[in-house]
Order: structure tokens, then C-alpha cells, then sequence
């Protein structure tokens, strides 16, 4: 398989050996300058340094129209934990997060169980799943807006069922984050499908076939054998799920800026480019982003240590 | 296993949820062909009698809104591909064979890339690129692309490379071979399967790419289709018929191409999640 990390490697090269020299040093210089440095330069220059320039303006006021910039040590830092503004965005982003993770995961698993079968029709609506993955956040969001407005596709379905006043699906302050969260969902659901189902046509036949020998009903079945080997998928499913939640922007952008109300949908990553290059406040904002950095890399490493441990090899 | 009750029921409960989850990609079909007040009056219906005036309107609009946004991303993404796929190739190559401590360091540096949002990176790079004079340019925004995806490059060529004995560079190495020529004859044909998956991801990726071509060509400086779309519905509120036409013709291109090369799709998505 294409980028199977753990299981395709070849003994003669998964053990580099000390046997084999060391080639000389001015020819690793050589081949370091002309393989290695070009890619680093530019992870350097555009990832890296932009990071740790990030980091210095976090301890500064830095304004660009309003300077002089000064020093203020981690005064931003303290200052987020007491701004309500941010805490909201936390708040919010953590919300969409958990349920990101959490839907296209059990009905992507669930979807993925009802395709797996063979025939043009399990593999045309294979297909169907995935095409979301293809489509822009901005297509995708606008189409939906055209759908949840309030005089949109839902609610002219609803009123013609009889229901009276519709709810607002997108500007009423208390249902607005859902509806984010479930525009989301459905883009990130044929992601989890096409892993789900790669997982299943992994799991051995005869094992499902001698359990219902041994009398293991579809349920039992399920449970005691494919869903422990869907462990890697599920890995897969819920850190990729994780990062994309974590910092969703465009449907924000460009569905509900931030709003109905003040902040009800106002993520981290919303929040920090307002904070950062519409009010200007580019110290501050650097701060906020450090937090945001820091929160991801811990909430995917520990997802991916404890999902990794859970994993069983065939 | 077979169904062995109810056989008719799997596929009818697939056929059902399909058309649930199918309605967004039917409004965008239906509502290209509809004229502009009835799409927001029906949008569900079914365009009667159908209309190609929201497409030829797009395209023969004075202010070459299409044409200028399409070859922009065309141009930006082609460049941003070719070169991520060579430069990650051989930065994947050279951390993958090299037994320095220096190479795992960056090659961590480069994994933990993956997941680094870009709003957390957008505000300095802003001035770095304001620095190299490269700021609202194209050039800028293939750098940065060429900066920011490069994990992602170096991730699947590292991973398929694990799979392609040493020996056979050796081989070339003693026939006299240098690094170079043995990287371009003997490697890089043999890392088609992976070159082919940085090519589909990251191409699809960065056609679609939003809030970096926002922030980085700036409002005035052109636009890529994506942001192209994004403008125009702040611009004509009321008309939807150029919003939709946009949508539809922005999408076509990686549709099409997503219809022919699913199966490479599917493969460079799975390849960490099956075993063998």
C-alpha cells in the first residue's frame, strides 16, 4: 500500500546496519545541500520561523498601527485567561470538536458496515460518500446556507409540512454552533466511510465465518472481532476528525461570521484572525495562537497514545 | 458473509441514506440551470425549463471575474504541485537513507507540521513575505503553499521509501552513479504510487484552499476561484444564479478528476489504516 508506514518494510532496509560506512564528510555535506536543504529552507522560512516569530510578538503589544511596540512578558497570556471573548471561543470550539469527532465517526462506521458488500451499487455509492472530500469549505458552505437559512430549502420543507415557525437554524444564537457542527459532519462523513471500509475488507472472512460456526450472533460478531481490528481506522478517523474540528475557520467565515449574537459560533481559529488582522491587536493575537498550537498538539498526541495502545496486530 | 433475511433491505436502507446525504450536492445541479429569483423562491425544484444564462453570464462577465480567478488557480496550484512533489522526494529521500541524528530531528520537526493550523502561522507570514517583496504576488503564495504542505509531501514519499531496498542505490552507487542521477534513474521512477498520491491530495487541497489566497493576494490583487466565490457572494447578495454557476464550474475540474482517479484516491487514504 501506497504510505503504509508499519507494515511494508524490508528487513534489508529496516535495519540501516553499522556495517555499511559512513560516506565521508564532505559528501554528505554535498548531498545534504542538494536533497535536504532546498525542502527544509522553505519549511524553515515559511512553518518554523513564522512559529517562533509568533511567539516573540506574544510577549509583546505589538500593534503595526500602533507603535511603539514593547516588551510585556506573558502579560498577553495572562490577560487570555481572563477574557471572556476567548474563553467563549474555547468554549465553542470545544463543543464543535466533540461532536465532529464523535457523529461522522459512528455513522461513517455505520454507513461503512451497510457498503461493504461487492456490486456496482455498494461501489457507486462509495463514491457518493467521498465527494465532499473534494469539494471547497466555501461551496460547501454556502450550499448549506441556501439550505438552513431561514427561508431556505429546510424550512420551506417544514412550513409546508405545517409546522408554523420554523426554527432559525442558522440565526438563532442557541442552534447555530450545531448547525456548523453538522455541516461539518457531513463533509468529513465519506472520509471516515473510505477508511472504514478499507478497515472491514481487512478483517479475515474465515474469522467471522468460524465464530457463527461456534454460534456468535452478527452482533457478538461485531463486536468481539471486527471492532477491535477496526482499531487503526479508528486512529486514523479521530485524530485526522480532531485536527480538522479543532481548527475549523472557512464555514465560519463565510457562513455566520462569528456570530448570531456575539461569539456564538466564534472559534479559536475565527478568533485569532479577527483578533490578529482585522482589529490589528497581532501581539495579543500571537498569543492566542501559541495557545490554540499548544492545545492541538497535546489533544492529537494523547488521542493518538491512547488509540494507539488499543491496537492489535492480526 | 451473505445477507441471508431480508436480502432486499441492505440495499434499499443504502439507497435511502444516500439520498439524504445526496441533497447538498443535488442543490448545487439543480440551481446552475435555474434562473436567479426562483433559487432562492424553490430551490429544490427541478429546473423547468432549464437555463444556461448563470453559466454564459459567468463566463462573458466584463470583469473577467472567471477567467482571471480559473488560470490564476491553475497556475498556482500546477506550480505549487510540481515543485512540492520534487522538492518533497528528495527531502523525503534524504531523511529516509540518512543515519544523522540531525535527520530525525527534522524529520519530527516536519511530522509535527501536519497538524499546525494556518491561522497560526498567517500573521508572520505576512511579513515574511512583505520582507521578500513576495507579498499579494502568485510567487508568494506557491512559497508558501510549497512551506506549508511539504510535511504532507515528505510523510508519503518517507513512508513509501521504507518499502524500497537500499541495495538496489548501492548497486548504482558501486556502478559508479552519482547521488543525483541515482535519486532521478533509480528512485524517483520507483516512488510512482506515492508522487501519484502528493499529486491528487495536495492538488485537490490547495484548488480549494481558502484563507491563505484570502489573506496572502489581499483584497485587490486577484483572486483564486476559491476566494473568487467567497467575494462574489458578499458583492451580489441577490444573485445567486453567478454564485452557483461560479460553484459549479470552480468544482467540475477536481470532480472530474476525483471520477477518474478514485481509486488512487482511496488508496493513498487507506494505505495507514489496512494491514498488507
Amino acid at each position: 500500500m501506497a504510505v503504509d508506514v508499519r507494515t511494508t518494510s524490508v528487513p534489508a532496509s529496516a535495519t540501516p546496519g553499522s556495517r555499511r560506512p559512513r560516506p565521508p564528510w564532505a559528501q554528505r555535506l554535498r548531498s545534504f545541500a542538494l536533497f535536504g536543504a532546498p525542502g527544509l529552507l522553505v519549511y524553515t522560512c515559511f512553518v518554523l520561523a513564522p512559529i517562533a516569530i509568533s511567539f516573540g510578538y506574544s510577549l509583546t503589544n505589538h500593534n503595526p498601527f500602533n507603535p511603539p511596540t514593547r516588551f510585556v512578558g506573558l502579560e498577553n497570556y495572562r490577560l487570555l485567561f481572563t477574557d471572556s471573548e476567548f474563553l467563549t471561543s474555547l468554549r465553542v470550539t470545544t463543543i464543535l470538536t466533540v461532536i465532529v469527532v464523535i457523529v461522522p465517526n459512528v455513522a461513517g462506521l455505520g454507513i461503512a458496515v451497510l457498503l461493504d458488500r461487492k456490486g456496482w451499487l455498494y461501489n457507486a455509492l462509495r463514491t457518493v460518500f467521498f465527494t465532499p472530500m473534494v469539494l471547497s469549505s466555501v461551496v460547501v458552505s454556502i450550499v448549506w446556507t441556501r439550505m438552513l437559512d431561514d427561508e431556505g430549502l429546510f424550512n420551506q420543507a417544514l412550513r409546508a409540512l405545517g409546522v408554523d415557525q420554523p426554527p432559525g437554524w442558522l440565526s438563532d444564537p442557541r442552534l447555530a454552533l450545531y448547525s456548523i457542527a453538522v455541516i461539518l459532519s457531513w463533509q468529513m462523513l465519506g472520509f471516515c466511510v473510505v477508511v472504514y471500509l478499507a478497515g472491514l475488507q481487512g478483517v479475515p472472512n474465515e474469522l467471522a465465518e468460524a465464530a457463527a460456526i461456534d454460534g456468535a450472533g452478527p452482533v457478538r460478531r461485531f463486536r468481539s472481532i471486527t471492532w477491535p481490528l477496526l482499531a487503526p481506522s479508528l486512529t486514523i478517523n479521530t485524530v485526522v476528525l480532531l485536527i480538522t474540528a479543532f481548527k475549523i475557520f472557512d464555514h465560519i467565515q463565510v457562513i455566520t461570521h462569528g456570530g448570531p449574537g456575539t461569539g456564538t459560533t466564534a472559534t479559536i481559529a475565527y478568533d485569532v484572525l479577527q483578533t490578529g488582522l482585522v482589529a490589528n491587536r497581532q501581539g495579543y493575537a500571537s498569543a492566542m495562537a501559541i495557545v490554540m498550537l499548544v492545545i492541538i498538539a497535546v489533544a492529537a498526541g494523547v488521542t493518538l497514545r491512547i488509540l494507539n495502545r488499543r491496537e492489535v496486530n492480526l | 458473509m451473505k445477507d441471508a433475511r431480508l436480502p432486499w433491505l441492505r440495499p434499499v436502507v443504502a439507497l435511502v441514506v444516500s439520498a439524504f446525504f445526496l441533497v447538498p450536492l443535488y442543490m448545487i445541479l439543480v440551481n446552475v440551470f435555474k434562473q436567479g429569483e426562483k433559487i432562492t423562491q424553490s430551490p429544490a425544484s427541478l429546473p423547468a425549463p432549464p437555463t444556461l444564462e448563470n453559466i454564459t453570464g459567468l463566463l462573458t462577465r466584463t470583469d473577467n471575474l472567471f477567467w482571471a480567478s480559473l488560470s490564476n488557480s491553475i497556475l498556482v496550484t500546477t506550480l505549487s504541485i510540481i515543485l512540492l512533489t520534487v522538492l518533497s522526494a528528495m527531502l523525503g529521500h534524504f531523511l529516509a537513507r540518512s543515519r544523522s541524528r540531525w535527520a530525525r530531528v527534522a524529520m519530527l520537526l516536519l511530522l509535527s507540521g501536519l497538524m499546525i493550523p494556518p491561522q497560526v502561522i498567517l500573521m508572520p507570514i505576512t511579513q515574511v513575505l512583505r520582507a521578500l517583496g513576495l507579498m499579494t504576488t502568485l510567487q508568494g503564495l506557491v512559497l508558501f503553499n510549497v512551506g506549508y504542505y511539504i510535511p504532507f509531501g515528505v510523510f508519503v514519499f518517507t513512508g513509501f521509501l521504507r518499502g524500497i531496498p537500499i541495495e538496489l542505490e548501492e548497486a548504482a552507487a558501486i556502478d559508479g552513479a552519482s547521488r543525483s542521477r541515482i535519486f532521478w534513474r533509480v528512485v524517483f521512477p520507483l516512488l510512482r504510487p506515492a508522487t501519484a498520491s502528493v499529486l491528487i491530495f495536495l492538488g485537490v487541497w490547495i484548488w480549494n484552499d481558502f484563507i491563505d489566497p484570502l489573506v496572502i493576494l489581499g483584497p485587490s490583487q486577484g483572486t483564486t476561484i476559491t476566494t473568487g466565490i467567497y467575494r462574489s457572494i458578499g458583492q451580489y447578495q441577490a444573485d445567486f444564479g453567478t454564485v452557483f454557476a461560479l460553484m459549479f464550474l470552480a468544482t467540475l475540474p477536481v470532480l472530474i478528476f476525483y471520477l477518474f482517479l478514485q481509486k488512487h484516491f482511496v488508496k493513498g487514504l487507506t494505505g495507514g489504516a489496512t494491514k498488507g
